[in-house]
């Protein structure tokens, strides 16, 4: 069965692109505009991995993780920021808040995919 | 009496002729200031909206292309399948032929991947200098309204001084710049 990666950006191009290699790759890929876009549907769907920007509105990435990891199910999936933000002290604030990794953008679509099949199992 | 009426009109006629083109003088001045910021305003909305619109053509573009060389790709596999009883060496040739440029073009989109995000990063950017525009026009109207115009003019080095501040002001209450990429090459990665 096809593992489902919630995909979220506030950034249409950016959703289509992730998608686009996400589901060439034989993911399941469910999108998600915001940070509270991806809380609902982080909510009512089975997600293996979240890969998700930073600035968005109403909700952004880090507020996103430090929510998703207080839910039971989420404890222990990975969770990838995918960011045009490459700052330490961010990064460090996303390590605290329990991200998997920090990935800079623009992102290569085969790297995203090894770092995918890196952590996903 | 007619003191006090000479006082009353010393006044007015001082309000008529030094203050009143001062104040007159510095709200035209608000206004053309508020002009020219929301003319920057206009035309970095102006530039999102072209480089979202070009994105989203693009972005189109490239799943059309992409699903067609998915179908063209499949059918020069129908092909070979169908020549290979044959092994009709020039057929096959050419079926090899289609295979490579098959795998160039998947390449080539790969890359357009990377290539196509760069609508957010630019968005991104245009957003921070917006706001950054957006700031300096608030905190200069803040010192314009401050300023003690109605006793004279100021001079220049109080002028300029402001001028610093107001400058080191709008930075301090500038966003962290989101964007530091100076252009589209693939960007780190660390796990943690």
């Amino acid at each position: 069965m096809a593992k489902t990666i919630l995909a979220v950006d506030d950034s249409a191009s950016i959703r289509q692109m992730v998608a686009f290699t996400l589901k060439g790759a034989g993911y399941e890929v469910i999108q998600a505009v915001d940070g509270q876009d991806a809380l609902d549907k982080a909510n009512t769907h089975k997600v293996n991995l979240v890969l998700t920007d930073i600035n968005m509105p109403r909700m952004d990435g880090l507020q996103l993780l430090e929510l998703l990891r207080q839910l039971s199910h989420y404890k222990t999936i990975p969770i990838l920021m995918l960011t045009t933000e490459s700052g330490n002290e961010i990064k460090a604030k996303g390590r605290a808040a329990g991200a998997t990794g920090w990935l800079v953008k623009p992102f290569d679509p085969k790297r995203l995919l090894e770092v995918i099949g890196k952590v996903i199992g | 009496m007619a003191d006090v009426q000479s006082g009353k009109g010393g006044i007015d006629d001082q309000i008529a002729n030094e203050i009143m083109p001062v104040v007159l003088n510095r709200t035209l001045c608000n206004v053309e200031a508020d002009e020219y910021f929301m003319g920057i305003k206009g035309e970095l909305n102006q530039i999102d909206r072209i480089v979202s619109d070009a994105v989203n053509n693009l972005v189109s573009n490239f799943r059309y292309i992409s699903e067609l060389t998915k179908s063209h790709h499949e059918m020069v596999l129908a092909i070979e399948r169908m020549a290979a009883p044959d092994s009709s060496k020039p057929i096959i040739e050419l079926l090899g032929k289609q295979m490579i440029i098959a795998d160039k073009i998947e390449q080539e989109l790969e890359m357009a991947v990377t290539s196509l995000q760069f609508g957010d990063l630019v968005a991104q950017l245009l957003a921070h200098t917006s706001h950054q525009v957006e700031v300096l026009n608030i905190e200069l109207q803040r010192i314009d309204q401050q300023g003690n115009w109605e006793h004279g003019k100021k001079n220049l080095i109080a002028i300029h001084e402001e001028i610093s501040r107001v400058v080191d002001v709008a930075n301090a209450k500038s966003k962290r710049k989101p964007v530091v990429q100076q252009g589209m090459q693939m960007g780190d990665i660390e796990l943690f």
